[in-house]
């Protein structure tokens, strides 16, 4: 695959993406040895989202302190400058083959990069208006949560006077706080489900604490206005998320704030043949993160989405380990075995493991709020329980993980129950 | 007035019903004696950081974001967002640098949490 007159590099390993988990995977391959890293980052600055998550609360884990989103990046992207990590900024990665090459789009030209291993660390995007099928005018006034804070933080835009956020997600939440901090009023954050999509302490930070009421079991079924949006008009859901007539309600407002959810962001992924996996919307991923494309490894949101940004920057540095050792051929086994979905489990990561392999963490997130749970992994064949946990509280918003302490030689299974 | 919330002390997570009346705080569904702390503590003197994001002197749009270095009680948010707004930091600014030191006298000061080149 060669185009004449096109300028051919070769790498060892080749980030896509420079957030916290691309820059944790390029670290993660320095630190397991490889020279040659390079990190190809299609905005400006490294950091991804976390350039417009000014709030507090990331890093715990990581650098066992509190900060900032713009702190988190700027901390890591010096760390992986001192370590050697090589960046392109400001390029874009057009195209990825099954045998890893890749086109990118920069400044300076176009390119091919050849990549001994690829780790892909594209992020993800929100869920859209257009994506839940909210009807309605198109007036001025309607915005994803994130492309909100995005104009707020980073450009000093003010959005509104006035503002109902649609989802409970945590940037939706994050944000009924921001626009409130600028004088904002936000009316109500409003739930399809019956709980809260965001984390605890972000409904009690972000809306208990300035009176914004959170209504469950709600939605917003119709959007009004002609130039600019001048109300919506909500109602209660049924069992099965159909909004109950007769409850509808309308409330004046002059932005919509849309917070239902991210999807990982998998186009170039597609394009080099990886299977995704339709509960996670990302990589169907062995023990060790690689696709089912030889040499082509997946970590942070595009893999799955994560709610805490330190479980992104940990799955990068494994991402870069294992590229590494992928790298170097020593990597063993091929042969893999299922980890199946089981009763009150959404999903879990890895879906696929190899057999043999032990000490293998699978992470998992359930179905619905949960106490006093038991969570148990199995041999799907002989029911033979592996490894098994007591959790007091279980909630859909929060990723757990469970250690399978033996090696792993059959298909397994896991369930959560009361 | 009544308030629920889940104790983070622990992994448990006890869903804690409070009941205030003044100054007096009547705590239920606790299983250990912290969560009564817990409770006192986030329903009677809550405490917060804060965040926000300010244009560097002469622009309009190149935002410096800030926060405070720890948090401070909740009832002082807003004066201190009142601070912040007229907050118009010169370039260079370095990522920690103190902008407004013991902000209000809170003990907090309002530093800078991003990096802007000259």
């Amino acid at each position: 695959m060669t185009e004449t007159g096109t300028v051919v590099e070769r790498h060892d390993i080749v980030v896509i993406g420079g957030g916290p988990a691309g820059l944790a995977a390029a670290l993660g391959a320095r630190r397991a040895g490889i020279d040659d890293v390079l990190l190809i980052e299609r905005d400006r600055v490294l950091g991804g989202i976390l350039n417009q998550c000014i709030h507090d609360g990331f890093g715990l884990f990581l650098y066992k302190e509190t900060i900032s989103g713009p702190e988190y990046a700027e901390r890591l992207a010096e760390d992986a400058a001192r370590e050697g990590v090589i960046f392109h900024t400001g390029a874009m990665v057009l195209d990825l083959s099954p045998d890893r090459v890749l086109r990118v789009n920069a400044a300076d030209g176009y390119r091919l990069v050849r990549a001994g291993a690829v780790i892909l660390a594209m992020g993800c995007r929100e869920r859209t208006r257009d994506m839940i099928g909210i009807p309605g005018t198109r007036p001025a006034g309607i915005f994803t949560a994130g492309s909100a804070q995005n104009m707020v933080n980073l450009h000093n835009l003010k959005i509104g006077r006035e503002a109902v956020i649609l989802g409970s997600g945590d940037v939706g939440l994050i944000m009924a706080r921001r626009l409130t901090f600028e004088g904002i009023k936000v009316r109500g954050v409003f739930e399809i489900l019956p709980w809260p999509s965001g984390l605890e302490r972000n409904v009690r930070q972000c809306l208990q604490d300035f009176g914004i009421p959170l209504e469950l079991s709600s939605t917003v079924v119709d959007i009004r206005g002609r130039d600019r949006v001048s109300s919506v008009i909500v109602a209660r859901v049924d069992g099965s998320s159909r909004p109950i007539p007769g409850s509808e309600r309308e409330i004046a407002c002059d932005t919509l704030l849309f917070s239902v959810g991210l999807i990982p962001e998998n186009e170039l992924s597609k394009r080099a043949g990886v299977v995704l996996s339709p509960l996670t919307g990302g990589a169907v991923v062995d023990e060790t993160l690689m696709t089912g494309v030889p040499g082509v490894f997946s970590c942070g949101n595009v893999l799955h989405i994560h709610d805490v940004a330190d479980w992104a920057s940990f799955e990068g540095f494994e991402a870069g380990r294992r590229a590494a050792e992928f790298v170097r051929g020593r990597r063993s086994g091929a042969e893999t075995v299922e980890v199946r979905v089981g009763e009150n489990i959404r999903y879990v990561l890895p879906q696929i493991v190899r057999r043999g392999a032990s000490g293998v963490t699978l992470n998992f997130r359930v179905r619905r709020p949960m106490r006093s749970v038991a969570v148990e992994v199995r041999e799907a064949a002989s029911d033979r329980i592996l490894t098994r946990v007591k959790l007091y509280r279980l909630i859909p918003s929060e990723m757990r993980q469970i250690r399978i302490p033996t090696s792993v030689e059959d298909a397994l299974e896991i369930v959560a129950h009361e | 007035m009544n308030e629920r919330l889940t104790c983070v002390l622990c992994p448990i997570g006890c869903l804690i019903e409070t009941v205030r009346r003044g100054d007096d705080l009547e705590v239920r569904g606790n299983e250990c004696p912290k969560g009564v702390d817990f409770a006192v503590q986030e329903i009677l003197h809550p405490k917060r950081n804060l965040s926000a994001s300010v244009p560097l002197k002469g622009t309009a749009s190149r935002m410096v974001s800030v926060r405070l270095s720890q948090s401070v009680p909740r009832d002082l948010i807003f004066p201190i967002l009142d601070a912040i707004a007229v907050l118009r930091p010169e370039a260079p600014v370095r990522r920690g640098q103190i902008l407004i030191a013991d902000v209000l006298g809170s003990g907090a000061d309002v530093v800078a949490t991003r990096t802007i080149k000259p």
